[in-house]
């Protein structure tokens, strides 16, 4: 087809220009201008940053942003703009001036106009300057389907659109692509993995004429699909495996991205999809599921850097979520209105600090935990937990029951045994089960307590001092005399996870107290954790450093000196202050927290001791008896039987109607521990047996972090000039204006807002998501930027088609895959990506889709071709995230901290959407194709070309042994010639046999490698040997197999591979 | 930015180091690859319109001191403090300020006064503290800044900041900056080189992160490329075992072979771009190494830079490393240094620290000078923040720390485009507050860029719909330390 220059093109060949009404050289403008598509951009760029919405900016009152504005009197009759006069228009008249005095925008702005841009001005005031509402705001209407010449072409609704502006500009469709690039081109596109041979075969051998289609249906089905969609979305989201900040630590959000390759696979309409991620914790009787969802937005980084300051980062969680929010569904860069009105698009300041509401009111600390989950987070089992936790469940019921069943035989039988108890031998009892250490403090007694429980009753040193032990409690206790203490070894290694209880009576003499027990450094406040009596109070400390990394509780009243105390502290493993207990003589005492301020890990490498920690200061004075430390948080009955002084056989000589509950529990749990009859003693082994399976089960369960509401809700206030510590005035909660408004009955919270935004009356939200979708396909939106639907966004290069789409999407209830079926199966897509130097010349972007895209593929879509082609892809769904093969040292590096650990067997080759994302140090074959950091939220999609990328491809462990697996698997798979077997390695990695040619080059290089190796054998082993971790099939010739990896790895390198044709 | 340049740049964009390859044929390639090392100094990339003026420094080498060093132990002598050791910090000198969270509820905040001695030299009689014994010998070749501050308190945000002109991580670096805005002058190494070493002073100071010299939203290519220590100077720079230089060779030939026969059928002139890389990457294969390679620098560089420059991945290699960069033209070179954050213990450490860095910042500085290097190399040395006067933890006369102090610190320049010998800005008496002359970290940029012919206020690139900065919208240019 001949291509006849149109008149712009003496303007160069820019589509961006293509696109818009042009002038020419001598100032003539074909065609109506158009406000939206030729105006606004040269506004909104050049003129609105002083003469836009910003009010703090504007130098006057004339503004471009309002036609109202632009044809009121400035003064002495003076209008900007008079409709079809430029010469009387001031704004014409400025923007042409000669005077560089007069003439706008001014040379200090840094912007100029093009004589082209000013013409387009002219040309717009000449037709008489007809303004419109930007039209990403305007709602999207149906539009007809345009008339082509050439309708045989037409395979839906989108191809009326393509070829209408085609046969416009003069070109033509390019043919359909080849059936197994086609296949491959869509295989990719929705599953993120190449066709298999046979998918290939089939395919071609298909003659069925909706052969195509049920391709595309079979791969929509394929669970593959939603590994392929979450990438995308999980960038959007900003989804990573660490928090961030400074240290950079791990947190666990895998459950999150659990959910959305689900929701992808099940098909979950994106209105859905969008209500569950934003507001699922507030839908009536929300699920676990719908719960999870909400991880979306605390996907964000979380900062836990000592001494930072909690409430400017507590601004910043929530402006990320709405930057994040309105760039995912409005397409809009609301967070420019941070700081100011917004300088190019209707959003003001207040309007910014009004959607902020609606995310403003999460129970959370802007001081992140600097180790994993911040709260809120729930736990979350995956769907395998939750069938064992009902197993478990009904298991427990049913030992309950039995349990019952057998409670007047038990009741009977202890009245027995009761009976049978003298009351001279007096027995003690406590609870055993986790317990970690405990120490009598019995010097007499403390062989035999050894012999019958070595691990348990333990004994320590005294130091600083000789031994001495005087009537305690119960039996003899510890003297301490404020200088000698026990140091009793490594036992109680507990910290910031551990839930843990430490106890033991106490006799203070005087009012010195000190340390009860401890693990920390021998120096006041030093790291650790310690028990200690401070002024009469009980109080807990862990401590990483003083002041800024550690928690403090006390009791808030004093024990009485110089009698016996039972003393007990409990803490839950969840690091804040709400989870410490501390029961004085077996009750709960009230606490008062002076620092709540932990963040890392408190363990200490010093010895437990009893009577002292941090230092010869803080040694205890008075008497220590019975020292237990539990591996568990001990509920308050358990503490109370434990504070019981009384011996089982005096709680005998009792009346059971006059027992206390302690005491009744310590009598039942010693019967039943010594001397119940062995059914009943079975029955409640088992019972606790359940018990502590359901712990550990719990234990193991993964928590996700999630939205939750406060209620009342937290006030907001706008921030001058975004500061957290500058609040201006109270604002309501809101939508912006430009916007349609929240219906009067929604509720103005994160439900009403989630649901607003999915309203088929918003403007935005189906657009931006189909151009997306559309992005994802082509490479690039129909709206470039696919970010901005601003004024400073681009103008659709096909707006009809767009707006098509969006109510092609929500008249389908926003059927994701339906609206991708529709995408995938147009002729528009499915053309070659073949380029003529013509086409190239006249739409180097290929924006008017003359011929299918041909762009290389993602990060992840590389390394994942290379593991299934040659077999390596190891395909399980879902799961925490994995570390595949990195250079050792990327870790250590950075920080002097641990180094990167890789996985061993098929973690090593799972899909790369589960590879474990260090923000601070992301995995680098990933960023050097460019994928995005994973910081902020990202939905553009960007494509370098760099010889870093060669480096990777050629000298990656990961891609070494994928070529040599795929070698080995050619050299198994295929017949024993050096043909066939390159053939099908070249098939496995295009999609495509080889042609002649490229198979001469091919075969050549093998046999040279060959002889190569096979005078150099040793060459060919150090191939093997850096070919890592896969078993070498001992079957073949290492020489032949080097040679054959060679080629496998110039086939993985080739640009073909790595390109979607 | 005009569509037309958008359009050239999109073509340059294609590689990394940007020459335009398109229609390039491999025997062309081929002959490139014996270039010797100044034929391939030609500029290639950067924006058409740079420098905005004529340019003093073409590159800078930017020595990032990782953690903060403290001002008053190294720069900014204070006589008086000696008189008020352990007195409490004056409100009228604190004025309710915030502090970090480490220390806001200490209950006192008494002054340390630096305990190390401090005398006058050179020409210009600049007061360095006995830990700079090197730098003291070249302080009419610097000029100090005693009068930084910057407006984060922790070192997170306060590197980014400095890194990126914005506290929160997602903006270009500096260096990132300048290689899109300038461009390379050596086709055959990165624009943007980073190095990091771990000193002896706070072992388990700060982490540094990859984003630090990342791109932000610039495109990726503009990234600094970390150079390592050890066998692969560049992540995957090396041959897997059993593959040598010439196998390489061969395999580059039979994959542009085929690509080429792609390209004739793909008509695609991305092709032609990868092929271009691919040849790049090779010859990366050798001028990486042959750089890294310090074996054959004379034995008297070696004594200039200290024992130390022998040891590979330390901070005094990492300076001879920088200075071979800088003869091979590459823009931006920028080390981080870790361990000096240091909040307790500190003359100890500080004395470590100072040993790994003094030597060598200032042989650097001699070395650059003696081939005449220095007048178009600007160097910078400087961390993200300052140190408190009054002391962390337990205060003695041997022992004190210090917290984080964004108020105030100094940073030193020397070489291109600054005045050599001269001290800019003031505090006050107790090194807390700026007297005179402050500098904030925008109008630092905006001074690096001015040594580099650029207006900081017309680099800009467009991303959602605004023309970002690396200044923001902020910084000006300090003129009296420009030369």
């Amino acid at each position: 087809m001949p291509l006849t220059p149109p008149r712009w093109l003496s303007f160069g060949s820019l589509v961006a220009f293509a696109l818009c009404s042009v002038a020419d050289a001598s100032g003539q403008v074909s065609g109506k201008v158009e406000f939206n598509r030729d105006i606004r951009p040269i506004l909104s760029d050049t003129c609105f940053t002083c003469h836009g919405p910003d009010k703090a900016n504007r130098q006057t009152e004339l503004r471009f942003d309002l036609e109202e504005s632009t044809r009121a009197d400035l003064g002495e009759g003076r209008r900007a703009i008079v409709p079809g006069e430029p010469a009387r228009s001031e704004l014409y008249r400025r923007v042409s001036a000669k005077d560089e005095a007069l003439r706008m925008p001014p040379v200090h702005s840094g912007r100029k106009l093009t004589d082209g841009q000013v013409d387009l001005l002219k040309a717009w005031i000449e037709q008489g300057a007809e303004w419109q509402k930007h039209w990403s705001l305007i709602p999207p209407k149906r539009p007809n389907l345009p008339s082509v010449k050439n309708p045989t072409w037409i395979r839906n609704g989108i191809d009326s659109f393509i070829l209408h502006r085609l046969e416009r500009e003069g070109l033509g469709p390019s043919p359909e692509a080849d059936r197994a690039t086609l296949l491959r081109r869509v295989t990719l596109d929705l599953t993120g993995l190449p066709p298999t041979p046979s998918e290939t075969n089939a395919f071609l051998a298909d003659k069925t004429p909706n052969a195509y289609e049920k391709v595309v249906d079979r791969l929509l089905a394929s669970s593959r699909y939603g590994e392929r969609m979450a990438i995308r979305w999980l960038e959007a989201a900003r989804y990573a495996d660490t928090n961030g900040y400074q240290t950079d630590a791990a947190r666990i959000m895998w459950r999150w991205r659990d959910w959305v390759i689900d929701a992808y696979n099940r098909n979950l309409p994106f209105d859905q999809f969008t209500v569950e991620q934003l507001a699922g914790d507030l839908l009536p009787n929300a699920t676990l599921d719908q719960r999870i969802a909400t991880g979306f937005n605390r996907n964000h980084r979380g900062n836990g850097e000592g001494g930072i300051i909690a409430a400017e980062y507590a601004v910043e969680y929530v402006v990320d979520r709405v930057e994040t929010t309105s760039t995912v569904w409005l397409g809009l860069t609301m967070g420019c209105a941070r700081c100011h009105d917004h300088k190019y698009d209707p959003l003001t300041q207040k309007e910014f600090y009004q959607t902020y509401a609606f995310f403003n009111n999460v129970p959370e600390s802007g001081k992140a935990f600097k180790y994993g989950n911040s709260p809120p987070f729930i736990l979350s089992p995956t769907p395998h937990q939750q069938k064992q936790l009902q197993s478990i469940d009904r298991k427990l019921v049913a030992a309950q029951a039995r349990a019952e069943r057998l409670a007047p035989e038990l009741t009977a039988a202890q009245a027995v045994w009761e009976k049978t108890l003298r009351p001279s031998q007096l027995i003690h009892a406590a609870p055993t089960d986790r317990l970690e250490a405990y120490f009598p403090l019995d010097a007499s007694t403390l062989e035999k307590a050894s012999e019958t429980n070595r691990k348990k009753a333990l004994r320590g040193e005294f130091v600083d001092g000789k031994d001495e032990y005087v009537i305690g409690r119960i039996g003899l206790a510890g003297n301490f005399d404020g200088k000698r203490f026990i140091s009793a070894g490594d036992v109680a290694d507990f910290g910031f996870y551990d839930r843990f209880s430490l106890g033991a009576w106490i006799y203070p003499k005087g009012n010195k107290g000190g340390a009860i027990v401890s693990r920390s450094k021998e120096v006041p406040q030093e790291s650790g954790y310690s028990l200690l009596l401070d002024q009469g109070k009980v109080q807990l400390n862990f401590v990483v450093r003083w002041l800024d990394d550690a928690l403090r509780i006390e009791t808030a009243e004093s024990l009485a000196p110089n009698q016996w105390h039972h003393v007990m502290a409990t803490y839950d493993g969840s690091r804040v202050a709400k989870g410490v207990n501390i029961y004085v003589d077996g009750k709960p005492a009230k606490l008062k927290v002076l620092l709540d301020e932990l963040n890392q890990q408190f363990k200490s490498n010093e010895p437990f001791r009893i009577g002292s920690g941090g230092g010869p200061e803080s040694r205890f004075e008075g008497l220590i008896d019975e020292v237990r430390a539990y591996h568990r948080a001990l509920p308050a009955d358990e503490v109370a039987v434990v504070a019981n002084p009384d011996a089982v056989n005096q709680i005998a000589a009792i009346p059971v109607t006059k027992r206390t509950p302690a005491l009744a529990d310590k009598i039942r749990s010693y019967f039943l521990a010594a001397a119940a009859p062995e059914a009943i003693r079975e029955a409640h082994q088992q019972l606790a047996a359940l018990r502590r399976e359901k712990e550990d089960l719990i234990d193991s369960i993964p928590t996700t972090m999630v939205m939750q509401e406060m209620e009342p809700r937290r006030d907001t206030f706008l921030l001058i000039r975004g500061a957290y510590d500058r609040p201006g005035d109270k604002v309501p909660t809101n939508v912006p204006s430009c916007l349609p408004p929240l219906p009067a009955t929604a509720k103005k919270d994160r439900l009403g807002f989630a649901r607003w935004l999915v309203d088929p009356g918003n403007p935005l939200t189906a657009r931006v998501a189909v151009n997306r979708y559309w992005q994802m396909l082509f490479g690039t939106g129909l709206v470039k930027t696919v970010e901005d639907f601003g004024s400073q966004g681009e103008w659709p290069s096909h707006p009809e088609l767009l707006d098509w789409l969006a109510t092609e999407f929500v008249n389908n209830g926003w059927n994701v895959k339906g609206i991708l079926k529709t995408l995938v199966t147009s002729a528009t897509y499915r053309q070659s990506s073949r380029v003529t130097p013509g086409l190239l010349q006249r739409d180097p972007e290929n924006r008017l889709l003359a011929r299918g895209s041909r762009v290389r593929l993602s990060p992840e879509m590389i390394r994942d071709q290379a593991l299934a082609a040659s077999g390596l892809l190891v395909e399980k769904i879902g799961g925490p995230s994995v570390k595949p093969y990195q250079p050792p040292g990327l870790w250590k590096e950075l920080s002097g901290d641990e180094d990167y650990q890789p996985d061993t067997g098929e973690n090593l080759y799972r899909r790369s959407l589960y590879t474990f994302w260090k923000r601070a140090a992301p995995p680098p074959s990933m960023m050097n194709f460019d994928s995005a950091g994973r910081e902020a939220c990202t939905v553009r999609e960007t494509r370098t070309n760099t010889p870093l990328q060669a480096l990777n491809l050629m000298n990656d462990a990961s891609f070494v042994e994928a070529a040599r697996v795929l070698a080995q698997r050619v050299m198994i798979e295929a017949p024993a010639t050096p043909e066939k077997r390159l053939a099908l390695a070249f098939q496995l990695a295009t999609g495509r046999p080889p042609k002649t040619e490229e198979q001469k080059v091919l075969l050549a290089g093998f046999e040279r490698h060959l002889k190569e190796y096979e005078q150099n054998p040793k060459a060919a082993l150090n191939l093997m040997i850096s070919s890592r971790e896969f078993p070498i099939d001992e079957r073949l010739d290492v020489c032949e197999l080097a040679a054959y990896t060679a080629q496998a790895s110039l086939i993985l390198n080739l640009d073909e591979v790595i390109t979607k044709e | 930015m005009n569509p037309l340049l958008e359009s050239q740049l999109l073509i340059n964009r294609r590689q990394f180091f940007s020459r335009t390859s398109t229609g390039i044929g491999v025997a062309a390639l081929a002959s490139l690859l014996d270039r010797d090392l100044l034929q391939a100094q030609t500029k290639t990339g950067g924006l058409p319109d740079l420098p905005h003026f004529p340019a003093k420094a073409k590159r800078v080498i930017y020595l990032f001191q990782s953690g903060a060093p403290s001002q008053m132990d190294l720069f900014d002598y204070k006589p008086k403090l000696q008189d008020y050791q352990g007195v409490e910090l004056p409100d009228s000198i604190r004025k309710g300020q915030r502090l970090t969270g480490m220390t806001a509820t200490q209950a006192t905040f008494p002054v340390a006064p630096s305990r190390f001695k401090f005398a006058q030299h050179g020409r210009s009689g600049t007061w360095v503290s006995e830990l700079m014994p090197n730098v003291a010998k070249i302080v009419d070749q610097v000029s100090f800044i005693r009068s930084m501050h910057t407006e984060a308190i922790n070192h997170d945000p306060a590197i980014t900041f400095f890194q990126t002109g914005f506290q929160l991580a997602g903006r270009p670096s500096i260096g990132s900056w300048l290689s899109y805005g300038l461009g390379s002058e050596n086709q055959d190494l990165p624009a943007f080189v980073a190095l990091v070493s771990q000193g002896t002073g706070n072992p388990a100071d700060q982490p540094l992160y990859d984003r630090l010299w990342g791109s932000g939203f610039l495109p990726t290519r503009y990234q600094g490329v970390k150079f390592r220590s050890g066998a692969d100077p560049v992540l995957y720079l090396s041959n897997p075992g059993g593959i040598d230089s010439t196998l390489r060779r061969r395999f580059l030939d039979d994959l542009s072979e085929l690509n080429q026969l792609k390209l004739q059928e793909a008509g695609d002139p991305e092709i032609s771009t990868r092929i271009a890389q691919y040849e790049m990457a090779y010859r990366m294969q050798t001028s990486v190494p042959e750089l890294t390679d310090l074996s054959k620098e004379p034995e008297a560089v070696f004594e200039l830079y200290g024992p130390e420059s022998r040891k590979p991945g330390t901070f005094s290699a990492n300076c001879l490393l920088a200075r071979r960069l800088a003869e091979r033209g590459v823009r931006f070179i920028q080390l981080f240094h870790r361990g000096w954050d240091q909040h307790l213990h500190l003359p100890k450490q500080i004395a470590g620290q100072s040993r790994d860095t003094d030597q060598p910042s200032a042989a650097l500085v001699s070395d650059l000078k003696q081939r005449g290097l220095l007048d178009d190399t600007l160097i910078v040395w400087g961390g993200e923040f300052g140190r408190t006067v009054y002391c962390q933890g337990k205060l003695t006369a041997e022992d004190y720390g210090r917290d984080h102090h964004p108020r105030c610190f100094t940073i030193w320049l020397a070489g291109g485009g600054v005045k050599p010998g001269i001290s800019h800005g003031e505090t006050d008496d107790y090194c807390y507050n700026i007297a005179k002359d402050p500098v904030h970290v925008h109008d630092l940029h905006a001074t690096i860029l001015h040594c580099l012919g650029i207006d900081h206020t017309r680099l800009t690139y467009k991303f959602q719909g605004r023309h970002f900065r690396l200044t923001d919208v902020h910084g000006e240019v300090v003129s009296k330390l420009v030369a």
